[in-house]
């Protein structure tokens, strides 16, 4: 039994060692373009990066004009023997702010930046409340008849009691089949 | 053939308004032949539609070019695998396909449940009539694909014309996958339409509310597949075609199919807390509104052109119906829930924070918190420019910053969710559980770390998929393990048989283990890497491995198209390992262009290489190369999803029946405060 577990972990290890891709490969990425993802494509009619702009049904199906001549602006910066900061703040010198492809972290754009945390917050506030309701609800919902609208016929002024509820579940389950 | 396409739109058209208002008519009357006559005139509208989608691809096959949409769309040259294609290519005919799929499932529905469900089924017929209304009035008045050209006389009058040829299909649409891709997304999107009509009408009707999920359980799972499958679909085309190295780019028609599939994988979760706990009721309800109204939404920002996109082929004014649809469909989801949430109330008490109603909640947070982020994100842009009068662009670092840590946690629970019990999971059974999968985590991340990896969410989402995929392979062995002990059976024939018994709960963990595949191809973009080179014939260029050898260059004449090829050779440590042929066709009918991919995939990397057009000064080919790992990992992942998906819609074999009974009881309403039944809470079952 040992055997065949130490055997299956050579098997995982080798299986590992085959799909990890070496650390090499993410030095060598092109300057031009992983800068290029920072800026925005300027042709007006995307949000995309200059590294990565595809139009669909253009003339130019592929990097489109305007993001290529983006990079090759990048490229000549980068020939100049500029730092990628350096580069990056000639590009928005040019095309000003809105060349970013991410919004700013400041300004009205820090709003898309703290609606996901505000999101992610409410939502697991929401949860919390609901989980303690919900570990609380036998004493709540004991007794407690609910005040609204009965089915099947019942006027609408008498109150959906448990038992009518259990009714009303009853009739669905009779109605329905599969 | 236009007229009677035409004609046939305009009578489906009557018939839906029959269906919506006779059918509100025998809600109220109760009468059986008024019901019987607008569920007949429901399918008649289906039939209707068929006739008139047929006659227009009868239009293309035929070569029509009196008819405006033909004209466009495609050209006489073109193949015929592509003309079907070309009925969805455009705003019109993209609508009135729309409303072809819907009227599949609106037939089946009625079909199926002609002789059943006798009170739910008005309410169901009326909500499908006006879904479909909606489209048709579109299809009829607003974009009609029938439109025929003509010329103005110097009288007034008209004369109908006819072209000799087209203008062609849109190079970038001549692949396969968009002969697929768009029906699997649409199918998707309309198939949501059949959850959202039993759910609403289970509210109007003032049913509890248990029923309606059963009744839809099967349609739904078999929207999510398409949806799952068009995205997938999509992403493939945008990497196999459009040659930028990627296949998804955070694009709002992106992010548009992703969002319904969002809160569409939620309420397949919760729909368990339903069916299980009696929980989570009201919120079930709204999950399912809220995925249609997103399915809508998601075709306003795609015809609207409110959001920029790159899918710039398919947008009009036509988003004002879009809202105005929208606006109807929550107000009324909002009357009905509010004139009737009391048969929504929940009956069970949440009995530890250590269960799996818990994970569930998280698992339901967590794609709801994404969904909101996407939308708002997506919607940005159009936001600042209202508040501060300058367009702020949202790209994709920032849906990349903000999903990848949600992402993450959620493969988390992927893992951690079906190992918790129902109502209390013990410590022992916890310890028991996750020894040996959490081992195998760090044991994973271990390897990564010596193998130089360090990118943080690629590390931990190594770990995490290690992580889920051992629970998953634990499940399958705990189970097998008896089946094996009792029937003697290999583990093969122990594992299928063991699915078999439980389809539902077995395809859901192959979809899991589809998820954690597609989940390490995702990682693999961290350590993406790419070159692009001007590169005269017989030089070489670098990248990873790989050297690319330009050969020669030539030229294919096809029937539509001339194609510019390369010919690459690849060397891998310089040895020679295959050829490649990147090419660009230049479509001669409609002046364009379009890039054609060669790709040398493999398990570990995918060699991609792009000719990227010859530069006009030098003369020279300029090619583009890329390196992208694991990708073959997301195209397989999404297989995997898809085959758990079948499995998980077949029913059980006969040892299943038993305990189906042994539940049926459950149902019944002296037992139904008591839902936790003894059958369905054993510690790490569904």
């Amino acid at each position: 039994m040992k055997n065949r577990k130490a055997k299956l972990g050579v098997l995982i290890f080798s299986a590992l060692t085959v799909l990890a891709p070496h650390r090499a490969l993410a030095d060598q990425n092109d300057r031009a373009h992983q800068i290029g993802a920072k800026l925005k494509c300027m042709c007006g009619g995307c949000d995309q990066s200059a590294a990565k702009c595809y139009h669909v049904g253009g003339s130019y199906s592929g990097p489109c004009d305007t993001a290529k001549q983006e990079i090759k602006e990048i490229d000549a910066q980068i020939a100049q023997g500029k730092n990628d900061e350096q580069v990056l703040q000639a590009m928005i010198a040019e095309y000003g702010p809105l060349a970013y492809v991410e919004p700013p972290k400041s300004g009205f754009g820090l709003v898309a930046w703290l609606m996901p945390i505000l999101y992610l917050v409410t939502g697991t506030g929401l949860v919390i409340v609901i989980m303690r309701r919900w570990r609380k609800r036998p004493a709540a919902m004991a007794g407690s008849p609910v005040a609204a609208a009965a089915g099947g016929g019942v006027p609408a002024s008498v109150q959906v009691t448990p038992e009518l509820l259990a009714r009303a579940r009853e009739l669905a389950r009779r109605e329905t089949e599969e | 053939m236009d007229v009677f396409g035409s004609f046939a739109l305009i009578l489906a058209f009557v018939c839906a308004l029959y269906a919506f208002g006779g059918g509100i008519a025998a809600i109220i009357t109760r009468h059986p032949l008024l019901i019987k006559s607008a569920r007949q005139s429901g399918m008649a509208t289906c039939g209707l539609i068929f006739v008139s989608t047929l006659s227009l691809v009868y239009l293309f096959f035929s070569d029509n070019y009196s008819v405006a949409y033909v004209v466009s769309h495609s050209n006489r040259d073109l193949s015929t695998f592509f003309k079907v294609a070309a009925l969805w290519s455009g705003q019109e005919g993209s609508l009135l396909f729309w409303s072809f799929l819907l009227a599949i499932y609106v037939f089946s529905v009625l079909f199926t449940y002609r002789n059943k469900n006798g009170e739910l089924m008005p309410y169901v017929g009326v909500i499908l009539a006006g879904v479909q209304l909606f489209f048709l009035t579109i299809s009829n008045f607003v974009a009609s694909p029938f439109k025929v050209l003509a010329v103005a006389k110097a009288s007034g009058a008209f004369d109908l014309v006819a072209r000799a040829d087209g203008n062609g299909l849109n190079p970038v649409l001549q692949y396969p996958e968009m002969v697929i891709h768009p029906p699997n997304l649409y199918s998707g999107y309309t198939g949501f339409t059949i959850p959202f009509a039993f759910a609403l009408a289970a509210l109007l009707a003032r049913y509890p509310g248990e029923k309606w999920i059963h009744l839809t359980r099967k349609w739904t799972m078999i929207a999510w597949c398409f949806q799952s499958m068009g995205i997938l679909l999509g992403a493939h085309w945008a990497y196999a075609v459009l040659g930028w190295g990627g296949y998804w780019g955070w694009d709002p028609v992106e992010n548009a199919s992703l969002l319904p599939w969002l809160t569409g994988t939620a309420f397949l979760h919760s729909v368990m807390m339903q069916e299980k706990r009696g929980m989570m009721k009201v919120w079930n309800v709204w999950l399912v509104f809220v995925t249609f109204m997103l399915c809508i939404l998601g075709t306003l920002l795609t015809r609207s052109g409110v959001v920029s996109s790159v899918h710039a082929f398919a947008q009009s004014s036509i988003g004002n119906w879009f809202v105005g649809f929208l606006c109807i469909v929550l107000g009324v989801c909002l009357a009905a829930y509010f004139k009737n949430r009391d048969y929504l109330k929940s009956e069970n008490q949440l009995d530890s924070l250590v269960s799996r109603e818990s994970s569930f909640l998280f698992n339901n947070l967590v794609l709801l918190v994404a969904c909101v982020a996407v939308l708002s994100g997506t919607l940005f842009p159009v936001f600042s420019e209202w508040f501060t009068g300058s367009r702020i662009s949202v790209g994709a670092p920032f849906f990349n910053k903000v999903n990848i840590p949600l992402g993450l946690l959620l493969i988390f629970l992927t893992g951690v969710g079906p190992l918790l019990a129902w109502r209390k999971t013990s410590t022992e059974s916890l310890l028991r559980n996750f020894k040996w999968p959490s081992i195998w985590g760090l044991l994973a991340g271990g390897t990564a770390l010596v193998f130089g990896i360090r990118e943080m969410f690629a590390l931990v989402c190594l770990v995490l998929c290690a992580f889920v995929a051992s629970t998953i392979v634990q499940e399958f062995y705990r189970g097998a393990k008896v089946v094996r002990i009792r029937s003697g059976a290999s583990w093969l024939t122990s594992c299928v048989d063991l699915t078999l018994r439980n389809t539902r709960r077995y395809g859901g963990y192959i979809v899991h283990f589809g998820m954690v595949m597609i989940f390490i191809g995702l990682a693999g973009q961290a350590f993406n890497k790419e070159v692009e080179k001007e590169l005269p014939i017989g030089s070489t260029v670098k990248i990873g491995n790989y050297d690319l050898l330009l050969q020669s260059m030539d030229q294919k004449q096809e029937k539509n198209y001339v194609a510019d090829r390369m010919i690459v050779e690849v060397l891998k440590n310089d040895k020679p390992v295959m050829m490649l042929y990147p090419e660009r066709r230049n479509f001669p009918t409609n002046q364009e262009s379009g890039t054609m991919v060669a790709i040398y995939s493999t398990l570990r990397e995918d060699l991609y290489v792009v000719y990227a057009g010859m530069n006009p000064q030098t003369g020279l080919p300029t090619v583009h190369a890329f390196i992208n790992p694991l990708v073959k990992w997301v195209w397989w992942g999404g297989m995997v999803v898809v085959m758990g998906t079948i499995v998980a819609l077949l029913p059980n074999r006969a040892a299943l029946v038993v305990l189906a009974k042994s539940e049926s009881p459950v149902s019944t309403p002296e037992l139904s405060g008591m839902r936790p039944a003894q059958v369905t809470l054993r510690e790490g079952h569904d």
